[in-house]
């Protein structure tokens, strides 16, 4: 076990120079010169002694205290706030913390800084970072090229004996990594998402506690405060006993499972495991958030085609029964048909093969296929391409749609406009290229994935939401690739919106009535969450549009769906 | 170690192992490794042992070091004097690579392919430091000569490879410092020489923090006197490997090991009369959070259902505790990082 005390294993064991203190001594060096002095040699090279030397003198922990990782990433200059966290928790937390920041405020740099610092200085050799499967390749290239932390992903057994190694959580709690690791220590351990943790009865839970390790942080942007138990497990993982025995804490903090009693006093016990920064508390310049609805009528053809389709989606939804999972997935053909005829064909074609041969059916799509014939321009296109030429200025342009974004490059392409793809289909590589092709070569890049890893495309000011997911937090997800840290200019938002269409009522619900769009980021996050508890937001509006009786019935239920959210949110904010 | 440390480090490091420094400046240089620094920096292990089993002529690999972060002044200046250079390094370099081709395809099959394979992909492998985010100049770019640009800084993983080189390669040394100039034969004792053991020490106090102190001591093996200005002596000193016909060396009266039990008591001394301060603070540490985790165990271990359960709790707490005592328990450690013998004149 000598390991366990970090002593190297040369090391003699030892006297004290100190009631408190063990002195061990590693002499090997000076065993090396006698055997070579009586061997008569060979000798080193003077300079080499004196450049060892010299090494030694640049090497040196000087302090304590001050933060010896700056001085070795010149590259590198981390916010304020960041630097303030990796202190606190070296020093009033000894390097066990919850990192607590709201999104976006870099819970991984001041991880990858703690994690440096005690490298640097030789406390931590050996790492375990343990994440959700998505974030495996995100850590590894934040840790290698932002701290020049040499961090492996694992993928194969032998991974394992690496020094710093990153696993998603549910590979590692599984056989055989599970004993592997169980067996072992570890100098550092860190998990991201760690609200992941709050149910103790979860094998995740079971895992992290049973981990040996010296310095522990947890990451996670969830306010763990809004769930008193949670809160208390996931401080049981990093300091079981912090906030007393779990009657104790009952008696003490809890009023409800989500009423925290004594909330000073809860702060201030919290204040000594988690740090929490807020982006209205920090330093950083908010660039702001212009977000402009672009109203666009309908050529007579294309009303035609999404009349058509309206009539077809309900029809059949009726006959299906309104709320099955069927007629809930026709909605998205009145959303397709807002974005582009190539959309809607495709899954209209999709529909037409598996339907039997001469049915009603068939019938009706062949008539939607005749009204598509007849559709000649597609006014958003149109619109687009001329935002694009009027801005001068980088874009990306986000459709739900591989076969918008298809007829999207084609169309630019013919008027003379390069565009780049991204999709999430692409492998990491292909990504990279892309991405590096939109910096370099291309003013447009034409997106149909705004969530995966390592997207960063501060570079560009400008968004046009083709057409808008119905899950929020895709939304969120395409604003933040690009009004994300580190961004210091303004970001221009432009939502296309075809009047008279389900589009009009997506749009309106969520810039006009609950202004998503100017959000903190993060905040949305918790808002769905509790919302979509019962049933997913999508699904709720695909009902909404199908039970509607007429447009006032159905504004009237978007209202009050947009009452709901609005309601939490001003829940969520009295909390925090 | 500011960029005029590591330069003039870089510098002194590659002299020694024998590089061939193609062309420098005060913010870069643009280097040829030797055999020796190639094996030790390059991670190829595959390439050597293939030219060691064949015995071809090595190729080994060219650099271009910045000293500079990317985009510095100092570095701009040194891409605009890099094409002066282009000629001799051409010149140089591209001839080797050509004659190790062409034993590739004279060598048979497999081999062949294992060659080319290696000097196809001389890229350096995935541990290698992270390429600068900044453009590094590359004006090196010659065809048949692949030239590494890098940027070695401080807490550069390349930088920190020559530290460990040099450490190993640097840990002991047998040296005679020069005669003093105009020494004659009227003075008996400057050419009496007496030995000393010169020991570099490096102590590191931990807890859950660490600080490291350095200590470069000297004994005389012919009086038992402690020096502990010794390494500012070495410093000012010119020192050989050869021992002058005319010197005399007098006998020591202590075996080194003798010596360094001395040096270690005279150490261990100084750091009982040092600051504790530091590990009584992570001794209090140490006991609150074992109270802690004790007062969150005790209750569940006594309301335990079973013995089962409660020699399972007192296992969680007994690795809680253990746990505790790794993150804070006060410690120190001296390292012997390098020693040496070295011999001056006179007797101290």
């Amino acid at each position: 076990m000598h390991t366990l005390y970090g002593f190297p294993p040369e090391a003699e064991a030892g006297r004290r120079v100190h009631p408190l203190v063990e002195l061990r001594i590693d002499r090997s060096a000076f065993e090396e010169l006698e055997r070579r002095l009586e061997n008569n040699g060979p000798w080193d090279n003077w300079t080499l002694y004196r450049l060892a030397w010299e090494a030694e003198q640049a090497t040196r922990i000087g302090d304590f205290h001050e933060l010896q990782s700056l001085r070795m990433l010149p590259r590198f200059t981390p916010l304020p706030h960041q630097t303030e966290t990796a202190k606190r928790v070296l020093h009033e937390m000894h390097g066990r913390a919850i990192l607590a920041d709201e999104v976006g405020l870099g819970k991984t740099i001041e991880a990858g800084l703690v994690l440096k610092e005690y490298i640097v200085r030789g406390l931590v050799r050996t790492a375990l970072v343990l994440v959700p499967s998505s974030l495996v390749l995100q850590w590894v290239r934040e840790l290698n090229d932002k701290f020049g932390i040499p961090a492996i992903a694992q993928k194969k057994t032998h991974h394992w004996n690496s020094d710093v190694v990153v696993a998603s959580i549910d590979t590692a709690k599984r056989e055989p990594h599970r004993s592997l690791l169980l067996d072992r220590e570890y100098d550092m351990l860190i998990i991201d998402e760690a609200h992941k943790l709050k149910n103790k009865r979860t094998g995740n839970y079971k895992f992290a506690c049973e981990l040996r390790k010296k310095y522990c942080l947890l990451l996670t942007a969830t306010p763990v405060q809004n769930d008193m138990s949670e809160l208390y497990n996931l401080i049981t993982v990093l300091k079981p006993g912090q906030l007393g025995g779990e009657s104790e804490f009952s008696a003490t903090f809890v009023a409800d499972r989500r009423v925290p009693k004594n909330r000073e006093m809860l702060q201030e016990a919290l204040g000594r495991v988690m740090i929490r920064n807020r982006r209205e508390g920090s330093d950083i310049r908010h660039p702001r958030r212009i977000v402009t609805t672009v109203p666009l009528t309908l050529s007579p053809d294309e009303q035609a085609l999404y009349d058509g389709v309206t009539e077809f989606v309900r029809s059949s939804a009726r006959e299906a029964g309104i709320a099955t999972a069927g007629a809930l997935a026709l909605v998205t053909l009145q959303r397709e048909v807002c974005s582009s005829r190539d959309a809607v064909f495709l899954t209209l074609f999709n529909l037409f093969k598996k339907a039997e041969e001469g049915s009603l059916m068939h019938e009706r799509i062949r008539h939607l296929v005749e009204l598509i014939k007849a559709v000649k321009a597609n006014t958003k296109a149109e619109k687009t391409l001329e935002l694009i030429r009027g801005m001068n200025d980088k874009v990306v342009v986000f459709t739900e749609y591989r076969a918008t974004q298809d007829y999207l490059m084609r169309f630019f392409a013919e008027h003379g406009l390069a565009s780049v793809p991204y999709r999430g289909g692409m492998n990491r590589g292909k990504k990279d290229w892309m991405m590096e092709l939109f910096r370099r070569r291309a003013q447009v890049l034409v997106a149909t994935e705004a969530g995966g890893e390592g997207i960063n495309l501060q570079f560009c000011h400008h968004i046009i939401n083709f057409d808008l997911p119905w899950n929020p937090m895709r939304i969120e997800q395409r604003i933040g690739r690009v009004y994300r840290l580190g961004q210091t200019e303004d970001v221009h938002i432009y939502n296309l919106c075809t009047l008279g269409t389900i589009e009009e009522h997506i749009v309106r619900l969520l810039h006009e009535k609950i202004n998503m769009f100017e959000m903190v980021i993060g905040e949305l996050e918790d808002i769905i969450h509790t919302l979509e508890r019962e049933e997913t937001l999508e699904r709720r509006l695909a009902r909404l549009f199908l039970e509607a009786e007429g447009e006032g019935d159905l504004r009237r239920g978007i209202d009050r769906l947009g009452d709901v959210i609005i309601g939490l949110s001003r829940q969520r904010r009295q909390e925090t | 170690m500011n960029g005029g440390e590591v330069a003039r480090f870089v510098v002194s490091f590659l002299e020694q192992t024998g590089c061939r420094i193609i062309e420098r400046s005060p913010a870069h240089v643009v280097v040829k490794l030797s055999t020796e620094a190639d094996r030790a920096l390059t991670n190829r292990p595959f390439y050597w042992s293939f030219v060691d089993r064949t015995g071809t002529e090595p190729e080994t690999m060219t650099f271009a070091w910045y000293f500079e972060p990317p985009g510095g002044a100092a570095q701009a200046g040194a891409a605009e004097a890099a094409p002066e250079a282009l000629a001799a390094a051409a010149g140089n370099a591209v001839a080797p690579v050509a004659v190790a081709e062409t034993s590739a395809s004279a060598a048979p099959g497999a081999a062949a392919t294992a060659l080319s394979a290696v000097a196809g992909t001389t890229a350096l492998p995935a541990a290698s430091p992270a390429p600068a985010a900044g453009p590094l100049p590359s004006a090196f770019s010659l065809p048949g000569v692949r030239v590494i640009s890098e940027h070695l800084h401080f807490g550069s993983a390349r930088l920190h490879q020559l530290f460990d080189y040099v450490r190993q390669r640097g840990r002991n040394v047998f040296l005679f410092a020069e005669p003093p100039r105009g020494a004659c034969a009227a003075d008996p004792f400057s050419h009496a020489y007496t030995a000393w053991l010169g020991v570099n020490f490096k102590i590191s106090s931990e807890c859950d923090m660490k600080r490291e102190d350095l200590y470069s001591w000297g004994i005389s093996l012919a009086t038992g006197v402690i020096d502990e200005k010794f390494g500012e002596r070495l410093q000012a000193s010119k020192m050989t490997t050869r021992l002058s016909p005319e010197i005399r060396l007098l006998k020591s009266t202590l075996t080194p090991r003798k010596a360094m039990a001395r040096l270690e008591a005279h150490l261990e001394r100084k750091l009982r009369r040092g600051d504790f301060t530091w590990a009584v603070e992570a001794e209090a540490r140490r006991q609150e959070e074992r109270e802690r985790v004790t007062s969150y165990y005790r209750p569940l271990i006594e309301r335990a259902d079973s013995e089962e359960q409660k020699r399972a709790l007192q296992e969680r707490l007994a690795r809680r505790e253990a746990e505790i005592d790794w993150q804070y328990r006060p410690r120190m450690t001296v390292s012997v990082t390098s020693c040496g013998i070295f011999h001056f004149p006179g007797i101290d």
